[in-house]
């Protein structure tokens, strides 16, 4: 059948395996293409003011003479030892950076998340029973106009304009009043734990509006693949026979239908995971929020090669993870589908 | 068009594809979407109840324990994500929440479906009850709702009760896991559930292949002596019609046009449609040469022949027929059964004689 538990073990297993191909894939690329842009960054790095000799051992450290593939057999060699490159303005390692700030960014991204799964998705049904009357209009309007404003706008717009609303001042979305001790880089997780109920309430303030410009610019993907699935479920038979047996609307359409509805709205949630990560460069970038996304945009811009690697790194395993979650949510949904 | 079902009986509807014979199924529990559909006049009252004038909201009230309905193709009839023993039982759930007056609807009849010695329930009784949501199981248990085991136990009853052998093998299955004259069983399973007062059953054979037909429909027969139930059937098929039926109505181009006991409207159809459709049987025992059969269509719905819209069909057409409006279904004079027999037609009395 390959539907139960330990097929689930294997086909997480399995998946594990192919993102070894992936990264490897993604590493190539990245190293490439930085190395290739720009061949000697170390005069950069040492700033205007740098004594030839100070450049001379920039090179030397970081083998910028050797061939290509020599280098990047070093950067491999130190990335399979754990160590993954200093960022050149502070010398601190990159690695342990990332884990801090991954974090940030994850909770950002799992926030954003569920307010599109437990907003978009009742949005999407109720578009789609409502088809072509008012609340459809509504929905629509109300998606389209996510869709169709640009990140930054929307994200300025909250941040300035509903930020001190909320007692956020400054844009600055990062700190909370109450310092807990940092143990997952979460920081409502992390309050939560130091049960701490002052800088719980204060860290969820500071999440929502990052959060919500987040969800509100990805939330049409939901809403909209909801309401055409939707649509194509409700003439069915089987609805008719939920109604038949003398369920309410609302379980007939958020139990019969909206159950069969959500298989192909998960497979699109999966995909958008991604590509809202890598949406966070922008969010984060506006709200000042410490996670990966303000971090990539300073390696890119700061030819920092190894943060740069690093952060894609990151953003290419959770994608491949988004995706590994969506595959098994929708071999829960659907019965007839098996783990392979 | 006018039906009348009673309690315990069973009323075939016939008639060609595309005639309105499942729309008229789908209407009764106002279950054709709205818009496009809409139902601009008319009645039709369940159990003293006119539901086209009920509110929406109240119809799931209506539906599971008032009314059942079976439908034409099982492989979509069956939500596909989920075990089939919860869908039933979810049925079961409903009526035993409605038989404790925990949700508000019909609440079925606790011994047999015998209505004829019992006035009609008024209006006012038929929806009880404050609103209370189905699933909220934990504040609900203290209020006597029904266990998970009672209505396992029940859902294993009814797989038996449609001949299936294994219920317990068969609850944990999905719907895809099954063969369709299964499933066909596990939806009349389902609709029986509900102990339904009216069961509409839109042509539950007609997906199968022969030979599960002829099994369901064995099924079906001897259901109906089971559990007395009205049931009106509807059928393309005349012959599973004269199996199952005590009354038949004959249906052409959204009208019925013509009433009555099976037996009299075999012996003796009074519309010529009917005539026709009956000579249309083949022969079991010899070899008639070209079967007859009628000529044309069924006219598009929207677009109806003015006058009778069978006459550009009828052998017995003449110009009455074409500028008169349509026949009104009318009593005809009593036939040897004395029994209440229908015609939509200006000449019945001329139809035993057809060309």
């Amino acid at each position: 059948m390959g539907r139960s538990w330990s097929d689930l073990v294997v086909f997480i297993l399995k998946r594990l395996v192919q993102l070894i191909p992936v990264l490897l894939g993604v590493i190539i690329i990245t190293f490439f293409f930085t190395h290739i842009a720009v061949s000697n960054p170390c005069a950069i790095w040492s700033g205007p003011k740098a004594s030839p000799s100070t450049i001379e051992a920039c090179i030397r450290n970081n083998h910028f003479n050797d061939p290509l593939p020599v280098q990047f057999y070093y950067y491999i060699e130190g990335l399979l030892s754990g160590n993954w490159g200093v960022d050149p303005l502070f010398h601190l390692p990159v690695l342990p950076y990332l884990l801090t700030t991954f974090p940030e960014t994850l909770e950002l991204v799992l926030t954003a998340t569920v307010m599109m799964i437990f907003v978009g998705i009742p949005l999407g049904v109720v578009a789609a029973a409502s088809n072509g009357r008012i609340a459809d209009h509504l929905v629509r309007i109300f998606y389209l106009s996510g869709w169709a404003t640009p990140t930054y706008i929307a994200g300025v717009i909250l941040a300035i304009g509903l930020g001190p609303l909320l007692g956020v001042t400054g844009g600055d979305f990062s700190t909370t009043s109450a310092p807990v001790p940092q143990i997952t880089h979460m920081s409502v997780l992390d309050a939560i734990i130091a049960l701490n109920p002052s800088a719980t309430g204060d860290a969820i303030v500071h999440l929502l509006l990052p959060a919500l410009a987040l969800a509100f610019l990805n939330m049409g993907i939901a809403t909209r693949m909801t309401r055409s699935s939707m649509l194509e479920i409700l003439p069915l038979d089987f609805v008719k026979t939920a109604k038949m047996k003398g369920l309410g609307d609302f379980w007939v359409l958020y139990k019969h239908a909206l159950r069969n509805a959500l298989i192909t709205t998960t497979t699109v949630l999966g995909v958008t995971a991604g590509t809202m990560v890598s949406g966070t460069v922008v969010i984060e970038s506006i709200f000042k929020w410490p996670g990966i996304g303000l971090y990539a945009y300073d390696a890119i811009t700061g030819y920092d090669f190894a943060g740069t690697i690093g952060v894609v790194i990151f953003f290419a395993i959770v994608v491949v993870v988004a995706n590994m979650i969506s595959d098994i949510l929708y071999g829960i949904l659907d019965p007839r589908v098996a783990w392979r | 068009m006018s039906l009348d079902l009673l309690p315990g009986r069973v009323v075939g509807i016939v008639g060609e594809t595309g005639c309105g014979k499942s729309t008229l199924g789908h209407s009764i529990p106002r279950l054709l979407p709205e818009p496009p559909a809409k139902v601009k006049a008319g009645k039709i009252i369940f159990q003293g109840t006119d539901l086209l004038r009920l509110p929406k909201w109240r119809m799931p009230g209506i539906r599971g324990t008032g009314i059942g309905m079976i439908f034409q193709e099982p492989i979509n009839s069956l939500n596909p994500a989920f075990r089939v023993g919860d869908q039933i039982a979810e049925s079961v759930r409903i009526r035993k929440l409605r038989e404790r007056g925990l949700m508000p609807g019909i609440k079925p009849e606790v011994k047999g479906f015998d209505y004829s010695k019992r006035e009609l329930p008024k209006a006012s009784d038929v929806v009880t009850g404050p609103f209370i949501p189905p699933n909220v199981s934990q504040t609900l248990k203290a209020r006597g709702v029904p266990m998970t085991k009672e209505i396992h136990q029940e859902v294993l009853d009814f797989l038996r009760l449609v001949r299936i052998n294994d219920p317990e093998r068969i609850v944990s299955l999905f719907p895809h896991e099954l063969s369709g004259g299964m499933r066909q069983r596990i939806m009349i399973a389902m609709a029986l559930s509900g102990k339904p007062a009216l069961l509409i059953a839109d042509e539950p054979t007609s997906a199968l292949d022969v030979t599960i037909q002829a099994q369901v429909l064995t099924l079906m027969k001897e259901l109906m002596e089971e559990v007395r139930t009205s049931i009106l059937f509807i059928s393309h098929d005349l012959g599973v019609i004269a199996e199952m039926a005590d009354e038949l109505g004959v249906m052409y181009a959204g009208h019925l046009v013509e009433f009555g006991p099976v037996a009299e409207i075999f012996g003796s159809p009074r519309h010529p449609y009917t005539k026709a459709l009956l000579r249309s049987i083949p022969n079991k025992y010899k070899d008639e040469g070209v079967l007859p059969s009628l000529s044309g269509s069924v006219p598009n719905l929207s677009h109806l022949p003015e006058g009778c819209t069978f006459h550009p069909r009828c052998p017995l057409a003449r110009d009455v027929c074409k500028h008169k409006p349509e026949p009104p279904l009318a009593i005809l004079p009593p036939g040897p059964q004395a029994l209440l027999h229908k015609s939509a037609c200006y000449f019945p009395e001329e139809v035993p004689s057809m060309p």
